[in-house]
This record gives structure tokens, C-alpha cells and sequence, in this order.
């Protein structure tokens, strides 16, 4: 039994919900303060992966990442690897299939922020930064919270555009739902249902924890 | 209103008829997709028995069939899953309806210039994809070859997976791979006119079983159309698309 998959979507959650924050937070703020045209098409083109069949986002993921496409291409300039089939080709994947439910509740939280918080601040002489780090921030910790695990969670989980963009190679790629899928499908029935129990349990955890936060908002 | 309404009535009642109507439900591995959609009419004009058939790998297909999906007929990529089937009581005696090739197939013609063993590790081929060597029979064949050439070793790092041969040749017409270890019959697709490809002459056939499911809704039907493979006009489709 060979443990390398669950390690390796371990690791995969953990690097999308440290880095999705930087990518979801300058968006979700965008979607609840702005006043900009085309809000609406921003808002549907961030949450797209969302409702998207994940292997038709992966297959799209797969052109504009691999050496011909604009992400990959660039990639390619700049370190002179290949971003499918490595690991930051599925981080890369994950962050944008994670982006709408990092993005959803980060939006919600700021929404509820009372305005004048922000503008009692400004008055009192705060600058935008120490605002942020004083008020903006403490509100919202639950929201990024709730966030964050909940990012965890589904990039532990996630299979579709993995398998689309992955290319299974153990130690790199191939996470534990394409390891248990392959199991399955050489009929090592056993492995696959050990894989599946170790995830249960972890699912479950984070599942406990977003109810605790959410109860605590609320 | 009263129109829409039964407008909407017909074409819910209508759908389902028109979508399961098939007399012959037909699993098929993927990678022969190309030759049955010529055998498909050819056998409906010659019996008048309608048919549909699913595409999708061996192994999913194998899945949906222990768990009772009402299919006639399974054509497999492989011996392994039919004979299991035979052996498990699932299905009547399997038999060879197709021997597939593995062909190295690129989008860029310089890696078939020599055979496929230069073209595997030549350093312009950065990735190459192969079926997973475990449940893609192509991709037991394609590791059998590699190893037999004494290139397996010196090539892992660029090897990527796919979970079907399927999946294989979209990761080389993508792009994403440099080249793949592909089933001879993608060659003849579409995309697979835009590239070059090379024959894998080390690579082992790989023997595609079938078999009749006992389960079968159709018998009779499954049975013809179990003796209209070995038809002359099917032995014909099948070397027109690299099989034997």
C-alpha cells in the first residue's frame, strides 16, 4: 500500500489554501466594494469553474497551459519546464478551480462589514492599511477561515481537472482521488477502499470545523 | 398555455423513446470507436436491428457491466476483463474480434524521422504519454516494448499517464505531451491526420476479446451481430483502420 497520493493531495490543499487568499482576497474585495461596468461579467467569469464540468475546465486547462498555450508558453520561457504534468501545473489548477468558493465567502463577509467602521476609522485618522490590518481583517477572519477550509477540503477531493491535466505521475501528479481511481479500475478493490477511508475521516474533520465557524459568525 | 403544455407532454414523452430505442446495446472500448461507427450502419442496413453503443474504457465499462447495466455485448480492449466475466459466469465464451498496434504518434514530424525508440528519446521529446502500463492494455503493450528496447528506464522522467489510450492521444494533440504511445486506429482520426506517427514494431498486438453478456436483453440479436464481425466487409473496416 503506497501512501505517495494522499501525501501528495495533501500537499496539493495545503499550497491552494496558502496561496488561493492572495488570488481570491484583491477579487472578492473588488466584487463587494466596486462600482465598476462589467461587474457581472467579472463576477460570472470567476465564478465559471464553479459550475463548469471539471473535465471540460480541465481540457480547456490543458490547451492554454500545455507548451502551445498562453500560460504554458510563458511558463515555459521562464523556467524552462513544463507546467502540465508537474506539480505547479496542478496547484496552478487547483487555484483556479478553487477560486469561486475562496472568492463567495470572502465576498460575503466583506459585504456584511459595516461602512461606518471604515469611514469612523478614516476619520479617526487611520490610515487604508492600518484599517485593513485593524478592522477589515478582524471581521473577516471567519469568512477567510471558512474559506480557506473549505478550499482545503475540495482540493483534497478534487479528480476531474487533475486527471486532465496530471498526467498520474507518481510522486508529482497523481494525488490520491486519481490513485484510487486507478485502483478501482485495475480492481485492486482494497486499495482503493483504504485510500477512501483515510480521506473520509479528514473530509469529515473539516466538514466539524466549517460547521464550529460558521456557528460562531452567526 | 394549453399548447405549450402539450407541446412540452410530447417532447417528454417523445425523448426517451427516441433515445432507447435500440434493439442491441453495445459496450465498446474506446480506442475502436472509429472502426464501429462504420461497422454500426453497415450491420443495421444488412439486419435491420438497431443499435447504440457506449464509448468508454475497458475498465468502466466492466464496472457498469458487474453492476448490471443491460448491455448485449462487450467488446473489450483487453482478454483479461471478457475472461473474467466467462470465468465469474457473467458472460458466454469470449473470442478475438480485433488486434490492436501501438504507434508513437507526434505533431511534430522530426520525432518520426527514424523509428520510434529515437523518436521516444529524443531530447525534443520532453513529455511523452502512455497509457497507464496497470489497466490500458495500449499501455502494457507500449511499457512491454520499451522494455524490450531497453529505453524504459532512461525515459521515465519524461513519461506522463493517461488513463485511457483515449486520453493519451489527447494529451499529444493537444500539445500538452510532446508525443504519445497511441493505438493505431487514432492515426486515422481527424486530428490524428495533423501529425506523423511511427509504428511501435516492438510493441505486443493487443488482443481485444468480446463476449456475449448473459444478461443480454437481446440474444438473438447479440449473436448476429457476434457472427457479422467476422464478415469479410468487417475484416475489411479493420485493416482500414490498422487493426488485424
Amino acid at each position: 500500500m503506497d501512501w505517495t497520493p494522499l501525501l501528495l493531495s495533501a500537499k496539493l490543499a495545503f499550497w491552494t489554501m496558502l496561496l488561493i487568499p492572495i488570488l481570491a482576497s484583491p477579487l472578492a474585495s473588488l466584487l463587494a466594494f466596486g462600482r465598476f461596468k462589467g461587474k457581472s461579467f467579472l463576477d460570472a467569469v470567476i465564478t465559471l469553474p464553479m459550475v463548469m464540468p471539471p473535465t471540460v475546465l480541465g481540457f480547456g486547462l490543458l490547451v492554454v497551459m500545455g507548451p502551445r498555450g498562453v500560460a504554458g508558453g510563458l511558463w515555459e520561457d521562464l523556467t524552462g519546464g513544463r507546467l502540465v504534468f508537474s506539480f505547479a501545473g496542478i496547484l496552478f489548477a487547483s487555484l483556479i478551480f478553487n477560486l469561486p468558493f475562496a472568492v463567495q465567502p470572502l465576498r460575503a463577509s466583506l459585504e456584511k462589514l459595516d461602512p461606518r467602521l471604515l469611514e469612523s476609522a478614516a476619520i479617526l485618522g487611520l490610515s487604508p492599511l492600518e484599517s485593513f490590518f485593524r478592522i477589515v481583517l478582524p471581521n473577516c477572519l471567519g469568512g477567510l477561515a471558512a474559506a480557506s477550509i473549505l478550499v482545503f477540503a475540495h482540493s483534497l477531493g478534487e479528480f476531474g481537472v487533475i486527471l486532465m491535466v496530471g498526467g498520474s505521475i507518481p510522486g508529482q501528479t497523481q494525488v490520491a482521488s486519481i490513485a484510487i481511481f486507478e485502483a478501482v479500475e485495475a480492481l485492486r478493490f482494497d486499495d482503493a477502499f483504504k485510500m477512501s477511508m483515510a480521506l473520509v475521516p479528514i473530509c469529515f474533520a473539516v466538514l466539524m470545523i466549517i460547521n464550529k465557524i460558521n456557528a460562531r459568525r452567526s | 398555455m394549453k399548447r405549450i403544455c402539450a407541446f412540452i407532454l410530447v417532447l417528454a414523452l417523445m425523448l426517451p423513446a427516441g433515445a432507447f430505442a435500440a434493439d442491441l446495446f453495445i459496450a465498446q472500448a474506446a480506442n475502436f470507436t472509429p472502426v464501429m461507427k462504420e461497422i454500426i450502419p453497415a450491420f443495421e442496413k444488412a439486419t435491420g436491428l438497431t443499435v447504440q453503443a457506449t464509448y468508454a474504457s475497458t475498465g468502466k465499462l466492466y464496472g457498469q457491466i458487474i453492476s448490471d447495466a443491460p448491455f448485449d455485448v462487450f467488446l473489450a480492449a483487453d482478454q483479461k476483463r471478457p475472461d473474467k466475466l466467462f470465468a465469474d459466469g457473467l458472460s458466454q465464451k469470449p473470442f478475438v474480434y480485433a488486434k490492436g498496434q501501438v504507434v508513437l504518434w507526434s505533431r511534430d514530424k522530426a520525432l518520426c524521422a527514424e523509428d520510434w525508440k529515437a523518436g521516444v528519446m529524443n531530447p525534443s521529446a520532453k513529455k511523452v504519454a502512455i497509457a497507464n502500463t496497470e489497466t490500458a492494455p495500449y499501455g502494457t503493450s507500449a511499457m512491454n516494448a520499451m522494455k524490450a528496447a531497453g529505453i524504459w528506464d532512461k525515459a521515465q522522467s519524461k513519461l506522463v499517464f493517461g488513463q485511457s489510450i483515449s486520453q493519451v492521444f489527447q494529451f499529444a494533440s493537444t500539445g500538452a505531451a510532446d508525443a504519445g504511445l497511441c493505438a493505431y486506429s487514432s492515426v486515422f482520426t481527424e486530428e490524428g491526420k495533423k501529425g506523423c506517427f511511427v509504428v511501435v514494431d516492438q510493441a505486443p498486438p493487443v488482443i481485444q476479446a468480446a463476449c456475449i453478456l448473459k444478461s443480454a436483453p437481446n440474444p438473438e440479436g447479440a449473436a448476429r451481430f457476434v457472427e457479422f464481425l467476422s464478415t469479410p466487409e468487417v475484416q475489411a473496416l479493420k485493416l482500414k483502420y490498422g487493426y488485424k
